[in-house]
């Protein structure tokens, strides 16, 4: 069995890289525009949602 | 970490999302923790369903996805019909989607994880789960790349049953097809088995509440893939190994848009993190499991198939998620083309398992 303590570490790494990536792209990526935010449901918004999707072949 | 610290950085990020990117997303972090949570807390794992009923002739897993795809279409069709906002999840019948969902169905088996369930250990902490992720994300991101290539054999336009039969129509067929499914798995296992378990039942539940959650906030099904393929995009982007506008997937004006803005404004990716964080909570309660070691050997098996999991994802339109959950409640033919080839795929894939002793 794998320790415990070997796979708390294996955590760490692998939380801490996922953070890191979140904090990079947050550095490296353009402001955010808040007055264009969009809304909070979308059904009933009468606004065309924008999302990716991997059902979508474009 | 305690479930006490861990709830509050759960907290502080809410919070920073409301602040920094908008309230939807916020909300779409919580609908994610919660699947996060049904999916550990459950054991919710559509990989271990399907081999528990090709190994064991149990049909407990297998049951709970039908629950699951009953419950969400009864939501997700009338929805469909009435907001013209939402959107199904509509992938075109093709040559890589044969190919693609094959693959994913032999690769998930070895990798002991689909798209959500590759997700949810990896939040619970399993070693290789968390080592695939990475390469998930990079055969994802090369799938996409290849797309307009694997198109190029042969496609037809996306099928969806609302539109062919309105939504009362989809909602007959699409149950139809699940009890057909029931009646086959009646068929393999036999008199005598056990149906549901508990567990089964309410994870189904809840997935299939925040499942429609999703598609009322977000306009769009639940996905997993498209966040993954956007992060290994960014990454090469930001390593000048790719060049979006050369690109045919790249650079349609909405792929083209969400590479450049930053993640967190994607809705896939927000969910995802929540699945993480969702587990890490669960996992948190029951503190950290002693697992079985990998031989070398294993190890890279099990990367090979994580990386061929996210590529054939891509082809496939979808992983168990995207294109069986999400497509199936909504109405798309693809998601019925999906389910029977990842299943052809899984019955190599467990005796690839088997062979390699994971």
């Amino acid at each position: 069995m794998v320790s415990t303590t070997s796979t708390r570490r294996w955590q760490l790494v692998f939380w801490l890289g996922l953070l890191g990536f979140l904090g990079w792209d947050w550095a490296a990526s353009p402001p955010i525009d808040l007055r264009m935010e969009p809304p909070l449901i979308a059904a009933g918004s009468g606004q065309e949602v924008s999302g990716g999707h991997c059902s979508m072949a474009k | 970490m305690k479930r006490f610290p861990l709830a509050a950085l759960l907290a502080a990020f809410f919070v920073f999302l409301v602040m920094a990117v908008s309230v939807r997303q916020a909300v779409l972090l919580l609908v994610g923790i919660g699947m996060g949570a049904a999916l550990a807390g459950a054991r919710f794992g559509f990989t271990t369903g399907w081999r528990q009923l090709i190994e064991h002739k149990d049909p407990q897993g297998v049951t709970g996805q039908v629950l699951l795809l009953a419950l969400a279409s009864l939501a997700a069709l009338p929805l469909l019909g009435q907001f013209p906002e939402l959107h199904a999840a509509l992938g075109p019948p093709s040559v890589s989607l044969l190919i693609g969902a094959f693959v994913f169905g032999l690769t998930m088996q070895i990798a002991d994880g689909c798209g959500s369930g590759t997700l949810y250990k990896a939040g619970m902490g399993v070693p290789l789960n968390m080592g695939i992720l990475p390469l998930f994300a990079l055969g994802s991101f090369l799938g996409s790349v290849h797309l307009d290539r694997w198109l190029s054999l042969g496609q037809t336009e996306p099928v969806g049953f609302a539109t062919a039969f309105g939504t009362g129509g989809a909602l007959a067929l699409t149950f139809g097809l699940l009890a057909l499914t029931l009646l086959l798995v009646r068929a393999w296992v036999g008199p005598g088995r056990q149906w549901l378990a508990r567990r089964w039942a309410w994870g189904a539940v809840a997935l299939a509440v925040l499942a429609t959650l999703n598609l009322l906030l977000a306009g769009q099904p639940w996905g997993v893939v498209y966040g993954f393929g956007l992060w290994g995009g960014k990454l090469a982007m930001a390593l000048n190994l790719f060049d979006p506008t050369t690109n045919v997937f790249w650079s349609q004006p909405g792929n083209a848009q969400r590479i450049t803005q930053t993640v967190l404004m994607d809705v896939t990716t927000i969910t995802n993190i929540g699945i993480l964080g969702g587990a890490l909570w669960i996992s948190a309660r029951a503190g950290a499991q002693p697992v079985q070691p990998l031989a070398p050997r294993q190890w890279v098996v099990g990367l090979i198939a994580g990386f061929l999991l996210g590529y054939s994802s891509r082809l496939a339109f979808g992983c168990n998620v995207g294109a069986m959950v999400s497509g199936i409640s909504t109405g798309s033919l693809h998601g019925w083309l999906w389910v029977p080839l990842a299943f052809a795929g899984s019955l190599i894939g467990v005796r690839v398992r088997r062979h390699y002793r994971f």
